[in-house]
């Protein structure tokens, strides 16, 4: 692979210093995955405009759109009553996260067919990294290779499930190329068309671009991809990004390899829009208990404790409340990080009724209850905590919980976990 | 708006179980007995496997082109139940 830190020389065929490696990443996209899954599932539903949401309700909003709905303007993050506003027909379904993670599974399999080098982005998106992978392709071109894992969808996973799929140098493109042609594309960026490519992209249609990034690039005279291509990296650190992120983005463009290093795990946590806003001490206290435990399952299955503990709060009138505390030593238990929570949640302004509750552990560091404690109290509190992750591990999620959480189970509802696919084998033991 | 109408009850149902079968085409439930009436399938939607505690279920979308059915078999009990029904003409 190519160093990320060497630029091509520059040179009258490649005056912007262009990666000219043969493009070896391959990013495959499921588009609209849940609604492309429920879709599957359901035949009937086929070509009509729907979406999927957490928990129905009445100012529920689409968490996936399908295509139909889609081109009637209803998208991610649309209420279900704007939704019904743009199209009356529109179907609405609760998540099953058991038949996403069917999807995800079959999709990961075919992909592990073609690399030893596979990394799953999310639940709907993954990188195929064909660095090295020339003898076990026997000359075979990755675009034939996209073909047929296209195929292989259609037969493994669904006839009515289809795929994008980028071929590029690094991973920035090879999403960028998915992008090109939906719902349907097998497109390939290299240097020989990344300028035409870019010819006919906005600022913001570039991922990681958004409203920020675009401001801040105009404010410094650079309104399409072609300028941002033409800057300097100079200007882009000192100037536009003010910060190592310039050079790497000027990197990025050129298609060098930036973005292949995993990021590590800054906190855990859960917030839960509350099904009917109040100020009940007991109701809240139950359904924060809820978001409590299953935080502390998550930061159990990651193996990590926590120093740092935050409780936040979004009352109906618009305010907010926040509160956090580093500890010096680390909770890893659902009862010791409950005894802070409920500290922290005891300082709010009892009087207002609650929106949204959230809490998220912070300084995380390696779990060390591998080495036994001396007191016989930790010694307890740990075996506890083993035995009842154990059971549930076996008999499913919340086979064994707190007492106070009987409310709070009732009324939370596990949500999809977007962006990283690490809690998906947690949430599926509930399911 | 969700046109799900949960059902719940067993059923009685034809299987095909098929040698040369991909994973997805290897058991595919063909008839189905409910209220009285012999329901035919003629597509499979999607099959998957979940779990309900330690029991596995394997969940079969069918369709017999007019309506969807969520059909589930209770690997440790060998049982099928009608989960829920799609009416096809649904429109929210």
């Amino acid at each position: 692979m190519a160093n990320k830190f060497i630029y091509q020389p520059k040179s009258k065929q490649n005056p912007y210093q262009l990666n000219t490696e043969r493009p070896q990443i391959m990013w495959i996209d499921l588009n609209s995955a849940f609604a492309t899954a429920e879709q599957q599932a359901h035949p009937t539903l086929r070509g009509k405009p729907m979406g999927v949401t957490n928990r129905l309700s009445k100012e529920c909003c689409v968490i996936a759109a399908s295509y139909e709905a889609k081109a009637l303007g209803i998208k991610v993050g649309c209420r279900r009553s704007e939704a019904l506003e743009l199209c009356p027909e529109f179907i609405m379904l609760e998540t099953d996260p058991p038949k996403y993670h069917s999807v995800y599974k079959k999709l990961f399999n075919i992909m592990k067919d073609y690399s030893p080098d596979v990394k799953m982005k999310s639940i709907d998106e993954g990188i195929i990294d064909f660095h090295g992978t020339d003898s076990m392709r026997k000359g075979r071109s990755l675009q034939d290779i996209g073909a047929e894992i296209k195929s292989r969808v259609l037969t493994e996973i669904g006839d009515y499930t289809k795929i994008n799929i980028g071929i590029a140098p690094n991973r920035f493109l090879a999403k960028t190329a998915a992008g090109l042609n939906k719902p349907d594309g097998l497109d390939t960026i290299d240097y020989k068309n990344l300028i035409d490519v870019y010819k006919t992209l906005e600022l913001q249609d570039l991922n990681g671009i958004a409203d920020g990034y675009g401001s801040r690039l105009r404010a410094n005279n650079i309104f399409t991809t072609i300028d941002f291509l033409n800057a300097s990296d100079d200007f882009l650190k000192k100037r536009v990004f003010r910060s190592i992120n310039g050079l790497y983005w000027h990197r990025r463009l050129r298609g060098y390899e930036i973005d292949d290093s995993d990021t590590n795990l800054g906190m855990v946590g859960r917030q839960w829009v509350v099904k009917n806003p109040s100020n009940d001490q007991d109701y809240l206290r139950s359904c924060l208990h809820f978001l409590t435990e299953t935080t502390g399952m998550k930061l159990r299955y990651r193996n990590v404790e926590a120093r740092g503990v935050c409780v936040w709060l979004q009352f109906n009138n618009g305010e907010f409340f926040k509160d956090k505390r580093t500890y010096k030593t680390s909770v890893y238990s659902n009862q010791d990080i409950w005894l802070r929570v409920t500290r922290l949640f005891d300082n709010r302004p009892k009087h207002l009724v609650v929106r949204t509750i959230g809490l998220y552990l912070y300084n995380l560091e390696a779990s060390q209850r591998n080495q036994v404690s001396l007191f016989d109290e930790d010694k307890k509190a740990d075996f506890l905590t083993k035995a009842i992750d154990e059971i549930n591990d076996f008999y499913g999620t919340f086979t064994v919980y707190s007492a106070d959480t009987l409310e709070g189970t009732k009324h939370v509802k596990q949500k999809i976990p977007f962006g990283g696919t690490e809690y998906f084998n947690l949430l599926l033991k509930k399911a | 708006m969700n046109p799900t109408i949960e059902i719940n009850k067993s059923v009685d149902v034809i299987t095909k179980f098929c040698v040369n079968g991909t994973v997805n085409s290897r058991v595919v439930p063909c008839k189905m007995l409910f209220g009285g009436r012999e329901i035919v399938f003629t597509k499979l939607g999607m099959l998957h496997p979940t779990g309900k505690g330690k029991k596995m279920i394997h969940v079969f979308d069918v369709s017999d082109e007019n309506n969807d059915y969520r059909l589930e078999f209770d690997a440790e009990r060998l049982s099928w139940t009608l989960m829920a029904i799609v009416p096809g003409g649904s429109d929210g």
